[in-house]
C-alpha cells in the first residue's frame, strides 16, 4: 500500500519499459475530484513520453492522468513540428525588401522563428534588437500574404482617430472647462444681479436657498460676492487691456472679462456654482459661440451700467493708428 | 455707488481715482474730447470658420478617404475682405505646400486626406485696418461624432464656430472705408461727428464678388441664431427654477419637521 504509492509519487521508476507494462495499481483518487456517481477508475501514471520529437534517444518520462485504464491520446511532443517559411535570398531580393528590416534581421527572426517554432512571445524575448511582438509577427507574416489594403486602410483609420480623439479631447476638455466657467459666470452674474436689484423672488444658486430675501441684499453671506463689486478699475484695466491689442477676437476678450470677474468673487463660489449647475443636469448645449456672445457681453457690461448712464471707463492714452506701411 | 476695493492697478495708465463720481467723469470727458481717437467705439466683424469633410466613398483610397475644405466666412456670407486681406491656412506638414496663403475671398482650402490635425488660421488684414495679424485654430474633422455608424456620401461632416473679431480703436479711414458695408457690425459715432472721405485700399480694384452668400456648400453651413440661443438658455434657467422651487419645498418639510420634533411630538 504505502510502498507502491510512495515511490509513484516520487517517480521512482523501477525500468522504463517494465512501467509501461506495469498493471495499474488500484484507482488513487485525488482529494480535488468530485465524486460524480459514474464509476470511473483513474489514476496518475508515470509514463514515457511518447512520440518525442528529438533526434537524440532521451526518454522523459512525465505524469499522465489515465482514466479506465486509457491514457490520453495526443501528440506529447515538447516540439512541435511546424513548417517555417523559407526563402532564398534572389526572394528576399524580390518580395522582402523593407525600409526598416535589414536582410540580416529578417534572416535572424525567421531563425528564431524555426527555433522557437513561431511562438512570438519567446521569439520576442530572444531577439536581440528590440522589437515589439507584434512588429516581429508582421514582418513574418506580411512578406508572404498580399498585401491587405482593406485592412491597413481601416487600421489607419482607427489610428488616426483613436490620436485626433485624443487630442481632440484634450482641446475639447479645454473648451468645456472654459464654457462651464463661462457659463457659470453668465448665470452668477445674472443671479447675484437679481439680488443686488431687488426685485425678483429669484434665488442664486448658492447654499443659502431658503434665507436670502431680497430685502437682504446688504448682508449678503460672507462666502457669496457679489461681481457687481467689482471695481470699476478692474473691468476698465481689463478693457485698457483689451484695447492694447488693436484686434481681438470676441470670445478672448469675454474670457478676459470672466477671469476678472472670478478673482473678485473668489474660488470657492466658482466651484459651489460649478458644482449646482452640474447636479442640476441642464441641458445647456451650445453649439456656437455667437449668441453667448452677445449674452455675455450684456451680462458683463449689466453691473456696470447700473447705477450709471454708460461703462465708466478711465482716462485712457490712446496709440493712434498710423496708416503705415 | 458700489463700494469699490482698493483698486488693483493692472492697466498700464497713469494712476487715477479708482471711484469717478459723475462729476469727475464730466471733467475727464472734456479733455479726452479734444482727442482725435473716438473711444467706446469699435467694430466688430461676425465670422465664422470651421471645416466641411466628405466621404469619397467608392472613389475613396487609402491615403484620400475624404475631401475637405477649410474656411473662414462672414457670419451672415457678407464679403469679409473688405477688412481681411488674405488668409494663411497652415496645413499639415505632410501635405505639399503646407502654407496656403489666400488673398482673395473665398478664403478657403481644400483637399482631400485621411487625417485630422489642428489648421492654424491667420487672418490678416488691410493696412488701415490693423497691422497685426490675427490668428485662429481649428481640428479639421472628417469622421462623425458617432463612430459606430457607418460613413457615407450623402451628408458631410460639418464643424463651424462663431466669433467676433473686435477692433477696439479703428481709425477714421477704415470707419469711413467700411460705413454701411453689411458684413461687419459698425458702431453708432457721437453726434455731429463727421467721418471724412473713404480712402482706396489696397486691393488692385478687384470687383469679382466676395461674399459667400451662393457658395457651393453653402447648404451645410450652420446659421448661428441669437434667438435660438436665447431659447435654450430660457429652458435651461427654467430647468434650474423648478428644481429651486423643488428644493425649497423640501426645506420646509422638513423645518416642519424640525419643528414637530422640538416642541415634543405627542406618540
Amino acid at each position: 500500500m504505502g510502498g507502491t504509492d510512495a515511490k509513484d509519487i516520487l517517480g521512482l521508476p523501477k525500468t522504463p519499459l517494465s512501467l509501461a507494462q506495469e498493471k495499474r495499481s488500484r484507482p488513487q483518487k485525488e482529494s480535488h475530484r468530485k465524486p460524480d456517481g459514474i464509476s470511473r477508475e483513474v489514476a496518475w501514471q508515470w509514463l514515457p513520453v511518447k512520440s518525442s520529437a528529438r533526434s537524440d534517444d532521451l526518454q522523459l518520462f512525465h505524469w499522465v492522468r489515465v482514466v479506465n485504464d486509457v491514457p490520453p491520446s495526443g501528440d506529447y511532443s515538447i516540439q512541435q513540428s511546424v513548417d517555417v517559411l523559407k526563402y532564398t535570398d534572389d526572394e528576399y531580393e524580390n518580395h522582402l525588401t523593407d525600409p526598416v528590416w535589414t536582410k540580416e534581421e529578417t534572416d535572424q527572426l525567421f531563425e528564431l522563428c524555426e527555433r522557437f517554432d513561431l511562438r512570438f512571445t519567446v521569439i520576442a524575448d530572444r531577439f536581440p534588437l528590440s522589437r515589439t511582438l507584434e512588429e516581429l509577427k508582421d514582418r513574418y507574416y506580411s512578406g508572404f500574404e498580399p498585401y491587405d489594403r482593406t485592412r491597413d486602410r481601416e487600421r489607419k483609420r482607427a489610428l488616426s482617430m483613436v490620436l485626433s480623439q485624443s487630442r481632440h479631447q484634450e482641446k475639447k476638455d479645454a473648451e468645456i472647462l472654459a464654457e462651464a466657467h463661462r457659463d457659470a459666470f453668465g448665470c452668477a452674474c445674472k443671479c447675484f444681479l437679481k439680488i443686488n436689484r431687488a426685485a425678483e423672488p429669484d434665488v442664486p444658486a448658492n447654499e443659502n436657498i431658503g434665507s436670502v430675501s431680497p430685502s437682504s441684499n446688504s448682508q449678503l453671506p460672507a462666502t457669496a460676492v457679489a461681481p457687481s463689486t467689482l471695481s470699476m478699475a478692474d473691468y476698465a484695466s481689463t478693457l485698457a487691456s483689451l484695447h492694447m491689442l488693436h484686434v481681438y477676437l470676441r470670445t478672448y476678450g469675454l474670457e478676459q472679462m470672466v477671469q476678472a470677474a472670478s478673482s473678485a468673487v473668489g474660488l470657492r463660489t466658482i466651484k459651489r456654482v460649478d458644482y449646482s449647475i452640474k447636479n442640476q443636469k441642464v441641458h445647456h448645449t451650445v453649439k456656437g459661440h455667437m449668441p453667448q456672445c452677445r449674452i455675455l457681453q450684456r451680462i458683463a457690461s449689466e453691473p456696470f451700467s447700473f447705477g450709471a448712464e454708460r461703462p465708466i471707463k478711465k482716462e485712457q492714452k490712446r496709440k493712434v493708428i498710423q496708416i503705415s506701411v | 455707488m458700489t463700494s469699490s476695493s482698493s483698486s488693483k492697478k493692472q492697466a498700464q495708465d497713469p494712476p487715477e481715482t479708482s471711484e469717478p463720481t459723475l462729476k469727475s467723469l464730466r471733467t475727464k470727458m472734456t479733455k479726452s474730447d479734444e482727442k482725435k481717437k473716438l473711444k467706446d467705439i469699435e467694430i466688430s466683424v461676425p465670422l465664422v470658420y470651421g471645416n466641411i469633410a466628405s466621404w469619397l466613398g467608392k472613389k475613396a483610397s487609402e491615403y484620400q478617404s475624404h475631401k475637405w475644405s477649410v474656411y473662414v466666412r462672414g457670419a451672415t456670407n457678407e464679403d469679409i475682405s473688405v477688412v481681411i486681406k488674405k488668409v494663411v491656412f497652415q496645413l499639415h506638414s505632410s501635405f505639399n505646400n503646407p502654407t496656403r496663403v489666400i488673398e482673395e475671398p473665398p478664403f478657403e482650402v481644400s483637399e482631400s486626406g485621411w487625417g485630422e490635425f489642428e489648421i492654424a488660421i491667420t487672418l490678416h488684414f488691410h493696412s488701415d485696418v490693423c497691422d497685426k495679424p490675427l490668428s485662429l485654430y481649428h481640428h479639421l474633422k472628417l469622421y462623425p461624432e458617432d463612430e459606430s455608424g457607418p460613413l457615407t456620401m450623402k451628408k458631410p461632416v460639418v464643424v463651424e464656430h462663431y466669433d467676433e473679431i473686435v477692433f477696439p480703436d479703428p481709425s477714421e479711414s477704415f470707419l469711413s472705408r467700411v460705413q454701411n458695408h453689411p458684413a461687419l457690425t459698425f458702431p453708432r459715432l457721437p453726434s455731429g461727428y463727421n467721418l471724412p472721405a473713404p480712402m482706396q485700399v489696397d486691393d488692385n480694384g478687384k470687383k469679382k464678388r466676395g461674399d459667400t452668400k451662393d457658395h457651393s456648400l453653402g447648404q451645410w453651413f450652420t446659421s448661428f441664431s441669437e434667438a435660438d440661443e436665447l431659447l435654450q438658455l430660457a429652458a435651461a434657467r427654467q430647468q434650474v427654477q423648478a428644481h429651486i422651487a423643488k428644493l425649497r419645498r423640501q426645506i420646509s418639510l422638513l423645518e416642519g419637521q424640525n419643528q414637530t420634533i422640538k416642541t415634543g411630538s405627542d406618540p
